[in-house]
C-alpha cells in the first residue's frame, strides 16, 4: 500500500480513539440514576484518566425537564422612575439654594421634568450647572415653567445597565438556589433568557424571578403607641424560656422587642408574628391596618427561632414610616466585609453610594441618628440596622453580636446581595416560559432513541442489501460517524434535545448519501468499461465536489437555523451542523481508505 | 461475477422528463396556489411558539372526555380554548391551549384605566406596555388603594387579574402597583386537578409564549428561511453558473412550499420546529438539484451541439438512480420517528418526509427542464432585436 493510505488509516485510527476517549466521561454521567447526575457522585465516578468531568453530553431542558424562561426588563418604568427620582432631587437641590420652586415634577408621559417658578432662568442656569452632564433643558416650555430632559445617551446608557444588573440580579438569585449548571444569557436588547435544568418548582422560579428587586430604605417608627392596640385582638405569642416558641398561633400572635430610640431610652415595641406569609398578611389586613396613621405603613419581615443548625422562620412586623427615604439605585456597590477596629475581626456589610446617593444619605441619616433604618426589598423588610453615625458615600452595617461567626458571615453576604440587587430600578416581565415536567424526559429519551434505531437499523440494512460489501464499508463509516458527533457534541458542551436526536437520525440518512453517490459513480464507471481500480479512483474524485456542495447547502440551512432558533430548535440545528461535518469525512476519507484496501490487488471483482 | 446486486432503477432508463414538464409546472403551480391560498384565508395553525399563548400537555391516569376538559377550561373565560388528544388514546394525554384572551387590548386598558381613575387618586398616566400585553402599571399618590381594593376595581371593568404587585413607588410618598393578567396555566392546572381529581391530571409540559415573543419569532422564522435561500442560491451560484440560479430558486421555493402544504393541510401546528423542517429542506433538497446539474455541465462539454432538452433528458435519467436512492435512504431514516413520534417530532418527520419527496420531485420536474426554459427564453431575446444574426448562429 502507499504510504498516503497508512497516514489515513492512522488518522482514522486517532478520530476513533480520540472520539472514544472523549465520551467517557458521557458514559458515565448516563450510567447513573437521572437524580444523582450532577452531582458529587458523578465527578467521583469519572475515572482520572478521562477527559474533564465537566465535557460530558447534556440533556436539554426538553429531555431531563426544567424550566426555560425569557424574562423582558421593563426599561421605560426603570426611565420614568428616574426622571421622577431626578424631579425630586431638583426639588430638593432648589429648596436648599433658597429658590422659590412651585413644583417640580415629572411630566405626564414620564419623560420630562417640569419645574414650575417665578425665575426660569436662573433655575435653568443653576439646575444645568449642577446637573448640566445629564440633563438638558429643551425649549418650548409655557411660561413659568423649565423644562429638564435626560440627554439621549444618558438615558441609552441607563437602560443598559438596568439590562445589565436586571441579568446580574437573575444571577445571583439563581447562583443562590444551587441549581445545576443553569445558562443565564442576554438575548435581543432587553430579554434574559434563563434556563434552568432540573428545576422542579415553575411558580417558586417565576415569582422569585419575576419578582421587581426594588430596594428601599425606610425609618422604622419605633415611637409610635399604635400597634400597642394589638395586644388585645391577637393572642401573645407563645414562649419558652424567655423565646419564642414555634408554631404560631394561625391568627398570628403579638410579641415584644426591646428597641433604643434617639435619646438613648429604651422602649418595648410592639410587633405582630406569625408563621406563614399569607397568616401574616390577613392579621395585618385585619387588625393593624385599621389603627395606622397617615404616614404609616407596615413592613414585613423575617425572623427565626432557635439557634441551631435547623431554625424555625417566622414572620413579623416592623412598623415603618411609609416615605421611602431612598431608593437602591443610589447603591453603586456592596459586599460582606471584616470590621477588625475592634480586635478580633466581626462581619460586616460595607456598601458605597453614588455621590448623589451619599448626599441624600447624609441627609437622611444626620436628620435621623440614633432609629432605625429598615432595608426593605420588595416589600420585605431584610434588615433594620440603628443608624449610628452620619453616613455619606460609605457606609457600613453592624450585624448584631452573638451568634456564631459563620452565621454572621453568611447574614453579611446575604445583605450585601440584597443590596446589590436593590440595584435594579426595572421590573421584569415574562416574555416566554417553557416547563417540562420530569416524567415526560425518560418517556421521551425512550421513544426518541427507540426510533433513531430503528431508523439506522434500516438504513445499515437497506445499504447492505444493495451494496453488499460496500455497503457494509459504509455501515462501518456510518458508526464511526455517529460516535464522532457524539464525541463533537461532549466537547463543546451542547445539549441533546428531542428535536437534536431527530437531528442526529437524519444526519445518519444524509450521511449515506454520499455513499450512494459514490457507488452509483463507481457502478457507473464500471459499465463504462474501466477496471475495478480506476473506477473507485474515478468514483471518489469525480463525485467529490458533488458530496461538497450538497453538504455545504444544507450546512447553510444548519447555521442559519442556528443563528435563529434556541432551545431544542437549537439543538436540531447544531447536531445537524456537527452531522454534516462528521459525514463529510467519514464518508469521504474513512469509506476511500476500505476501499483502497480491497481494492489494492487491482482486483476485476467489486460488491458495489 | 462483476454485478451480483441490482439496480433498483435500471441504469438505462430513458424517461421523457422534459416533455413532461408542461403538465408538472401545471400541477405544481396549482399545489404550490392551493397551499398559499389555504394559507392565507385559511390560515396556518400556529402553535403558541408563534401565535403566543398558553399550551399545557396534562397525562390523566383514566379515560377522560376531551369536551369535558374543553368545556372546564371554557367556564375559566378562555373561549378560544382548544383541546385535542395527544399521542395515542390509551396515554390519555390532551394539549389544552389557550390563545389571546387573557391579554388585554388598548379598548380593555381604557376601560381600566377609567374605572380605577374614577376610584383612587392616579398619578400621571398608568404604563401599558402593548408588546407585553397583560400588565399595567399604576402610580398613586396621597392614599393609594389597598392591592384587593384596586384588583376588584380592574376586574369591576371586565378584564381578569392574575396578580396585584405591590412595586415601589417611582417617588417617594407615591405607591405603584403592576396589575398583571397572564398566567393562566395555574388557573386551568387548579381548576382541573379539582374537577378531574379522580383521574390524577399531572401537567407534563407549559409552554407561554408572550404575544411580542411570538411576533417576534414568526418574523425572525420567516426571515431565516429567506436568508437561507438567498444563501444557498449565492452559493450554488458561485459554485456552478448563475444561469442556474433561477432554477434553483424556484425549486427551493417550491419545496419549501409543498412542506409548508403538509402543515396548512393537514392543520397541525406550526411552530418552532416546523421553521425548522422547512430550512433543513431547503438546504437538503438542493442536493438532488445540484446533482443533476452537475451532470448537465458535465455532458454540456462533453455532447456539444446536442439539444438541450434532450442534453437535460440524458443527464436526469443518468443520475436517476442516484437521485432515487439518496432521497430514500434519508426518508428511511425517518421511519422510526415516524412510528414512535408524537407531536412535534412526528410532524417534523412527515413533513420532512413531504419535503424530500418534494425535493426529488422538483429536481427532475421542476428545476431541471426550467433551464431548458430560461435557456431558450434568452436565445429569442438575443435572436428578437438582430434577425440578422440568427442564420450565423444557426450554421455553427
Amino acid at each position: 500500500m502507499e504510504r498516503n493510505w497508512y497516514v489515513r488509516v492512522a488518522l482514522i485510527t486517532g478520530v476513533l480513539l480520540f472520539s472514544v476517549y472523549q465520551l467517557v466521561p458521557s458514559w458515565f454521567y448516563f450510567k447513573l440514576p437521572p437524580d444523582q447526575r450532577n452531582g458529587q457522585q458523578y465527578d467521583q465516578s469519572v475515572p482520572s484518566w478521562a477527559p474533564s468531568a465537566r465535557k460530558h453530553l447534556n440533556l436539554g431542558l426538553d429531555l431531563q425537564g426544567g424550566i426555560h424562561l425569557a424574562m423582558g426588563v421593563d426599561v421605560d418604568r426603570a426611565v420614568k422612575a428616574k426622571v421622577a427620582r431626578r424631579a425630586d432631587e431638583i426639588a430638593d437641590f432648589l429648596r436648599e439654594k433658597k429658590i422659590a420652586v412651585e413644583a417640580s415634577a415629572p411630566s405626564p408621559d414620564g419623560t420630562r421634568i417640569a419645574v414650575k417658578t417665578s425665575d426660569p432662568r436662573r433655575v435653568e442656569s443653576i439646575v444645568l450647572d449642577q446637573y448640566g452632564n445629564e440633563l438638558s433643558a429643551p425649549s418650548g416650555a409655557p411660561a413659568g415653567t423649565v423644562w429638564f430632559a435626560f440627554k439621549g445617551k444618558v438615558i441609552q446608557d441607563f437602560q443598559a445597565k438596568a439590562v445589565d444588573q436586571a441579568e446580574k440580579t437573575i444571577r445571583n438569585r439563581v447562583d443562590k438556589w444551587g441549581v445545576s449548571e443553569p445558562d443565564i444569557k442576554r438575548k435581543g436588547n432587553n430579554q434574559i433568557q434563563i434556563q434552568l435544568p432540573g428545576f422542579k418548582d415553575p411558580e417558586k422560579a417565576k415569582e422569585l424571578l419575576g419578582r421587581t428587586a426594588q430596594l428601599e430604605f425606610k425609618i422604622t417608627d419605633d415611637e409610635s403607641p399604635v400597634l400597642d392596640a394589638v395586644r388585645g385582638e391577637v393572642p401573645s405569642c407563645p414562649v419558652e424560656q424567655g423565646v419564642m416558641r414555634t408554631p404560631l398561633p394561625e391568627s398570628g400572635c403579638w410579641s415584644i422587642e426591646g428597641v433604643e430610640l434617639p435619646g438613648g431610652q429604651q422602649r418595648q415595641v410592639t410587633f405582630i408574628a406569625a408563621s406563614t406569609r399569607s397568616q401574616l398578611d390577613a392579621a395585618i389586613e385585619k387588625v393593624a391596618k385599621p389603627k395606622l396613621q397617615p404616614g404609616q405603613e407596615i413592613g414585613i419581615g423575617e425572623g427565626t427561632v432557635g439557634a441551631g443548625i435547623v431554625k424555625e422562620r417566622f414572620y413579623r412586623t416592623y412598623l415603618l414610616h411609609a416615605k421611602t427615604e431612598l431608593t437602591g439605585d443610589y447603591i453603586s456597590d456592596a459586599r460582606a466585609s471584616m470590621d477588625n477596629s475592634q480586635g478580633a475581626g466581626k462581619p460586616v456589610v460595607v456598601f458605597t453610594m453614588t455621590p448623589e446617593g451619599g448626599r441624600l444619605m447624609e441627609k437622611l441619616t444626620s436628620n435621623n441618628l440614633g432609629r432605625r433604618m429598615a432595608t426593605v426589598l420588595d416589600q420585605k423588610v431584610e434588615t433594620a440596622p440603628y443608624i449610628q453615625g452620619k453616613i455619606s458615600t460609605n457606609g457600613q452595617i453592624t450585624l448584631g453580636s452573638n451568634r456564631p461567626y459563620q452565621q454572621m458571615f453568611e447574614e453579611a453576604n446575604e445583605i450585601a446581595l440584597v443590596l446589590k440587587a436593590g440595584a435594579l430600578p426595572a421590573p421584569v416581565t415574562i416574555y416566554e416560559e417553557r416547563t417540562v415536567g420530569a416524567t415526560l424526559g425518560p418517556e421521551l429519551i425512550r421513544k426518541g432513541t427507540t426510533a433513531a434505531f430503528i431508523g439506522l437499523i434500516l438504513v445499515v440494512a437497506f445499504m447492505i442489501l444493495y451494496y453488499r460489501a460496500t455497503g457494509l464499508i459504509a455501515d462501518l463509516a456510518l458508526v464511526l460517524n455517529g460516535l464522532l458527533v457524539l464525541a463533537i457534541m461532549a466537547i463543546i458542551g451542547s445539549t441533546l434535545t428531542l428535536p437534536g436526536i431527530a437531528g442526529f437520525v437524519l444526519t445518519l440518512g444524509m450521511a449515506v448519501d454520499a455513499n450512494v453517490l459514490i457507488n452509483e459513480r463507481i457502478r457507473e464507471e464500471l459499465r463504462a468499461g474501466r477496471n475495478v481500480r480506476q473506477a473507485v479512483d474515478q468514483g471518489y474524485d469525480k463525485v467529490f465536489w458533488t458530496i461538497v456542495d450538497a453538504h455545504v447547502t444544507t450546512l447553510v440551512a444548519a447555521v442559519v437555523l442556528m443563528q435563529y432558533g434556541s432551545g431544542p430548535v437549537r439543538g436540531f440545528a447544531v447536531t445537524l451542523a456537527i452531522g454534516l461535518v462528521a459525514s463529510m469525512f467519514t464518508s469521504i476519507v474513512v469509506t476511500r481508505a476500505f476501499m483502497d484496501y480491497f481494492t489494492r490487488g487491482d482486483t476485476t471483482r467489486l460488491s458495489v | 461475477m462483476q454485478f451480483k446486486t441490482f439496480d433498483i432503477i435500471p441504469h438505462d432508463t430513458k424517461f421523457d422528463f422534459v416533455g413532461k414538464r408542461y403538465i408538472a409546472v401545471t400541477l405544481s403551480l396549482i399545489a404550490n396556489a392551493a397551499v398559499i391560498l389555504w394559507a392565507v384565508f385559511h390560515g396556518l395553525n400556529f402553535g403558541v411558539d408563534f401565535a403566543g399563548g398558553t399550551e399545557m400537555e396534562v397525562k390523566f391516569q383514566q379515560v377522560v372526555d376531551p369536551a369535558s376538559i374543553r368545556k372546564s377550561v371554557e367556564d375559566l373565560g378562555f373561549k378560544d380554548a382548544s383541546v385535542q388528544t395527544y399521542g395515542p388514546e390509551s396515554e390519555h394525554t390532551y394539549l389544552i391551549r389557550v390563545g389571546r384572551i387573557a391579554l388585554m387590548s388598548q379598548e380593555d386598558v381604557n376601560r381600566v384605566v377609567q374605572a380605577v381613575e374614577a376610584k383612587f387618586p392616579v398619578q400621571g398616566t398608568p404604563h401599558f406596555n402593548l408588546d407585553v400585553g397583560d400588565k399595567i402599571d399604576f402610580q398613586f399618590k396621597g392614599t393609594p388603594p389597598t392591592p384587593d381594593q384596586l384588583r376588584a376595581a380592574v376586574e369591576g371593568a371586565g378584564v381578569r387579574v392574575r396578580e396585584v404587585r405591590d412595586e415601589a413607588g417611582l417617588t417617594a410618598g407615591t405607591r405603584s402597583f403592576a396589575v398583571i393578567t397572564q398566567g393562566i396555566q395555574d388557573k386551568i392546572e387548579r381548576d382541573l386537578a379539582s374537577r378531574f381529581g379522580a383521574a390524577k391530571p399531572e401537567v407534563r409540559r407549559v409552554e407561554y409564549v408572550g404575544p411580542a415573543v411570538g411576533r417576534e419569532l414568526r418574523n425572525q422564522g420567516f426571515k431565516a428561511i429567506l436568508y437561507a435561500m438567498g444563501l444557498i442560491v449565492v452559493y450554488v451560484g458561485l459554485r456552478f453558473d448563475f444561469r442556474f440560479s433561477p432554477g434553483v430558486i424556484i425549486a427551493l421555493v417550491h419545496d419549501a412550499i409543498i412542506t409548508l402544504g403538509y402543515f396548512a393541510f393537514s392543520g397541525r401546528e406550526f411552530n418552532l420546529t416546523s421553521v425548522a423542517v422547512i430550512l433543513t429542506v431547503v438546504g437538503y433538497s438542493v442536493n438532488d438539484t445540484v446533482v443533476v446539474y452537475d451532470r448537465i455541465r458535465e455532458n454540456q462539454a462533453r455532447f456539444k451541439g446536442k439539444k438541450l432538452s434532450d442534453l437535460v433528458n440524458h443527464s436526469i435519467n443518468e443520475v436517476l438512480g442516484r437521485t432515487f436512492l439518496t432521497s430514500f435512504a434519508t426518508a428511511l431514516s425517518l421511519v422510526g420517528l415516524l412510528v414512535y413520534g408524537v407531536g412535534t417530532i412526528f410532524d417534523f418527520s412527515a413533513a420532512m418526509m413531504i419535503g424530500i419527496i418534494s425535493g426529488t420531485y422538483s429536481t427532475w420536474f421542476i428545476a431541471a427542464p426550467m433551464t431548458i426554459w430560461l435557456e431558450e427564453r434568452a436565445e429569442r431575446k438575443k435572436v428578437a432585436p438582430r434577425p440578422e444574426q440568427a442564420p450565423a448562429r444557426a450554421a455553427r
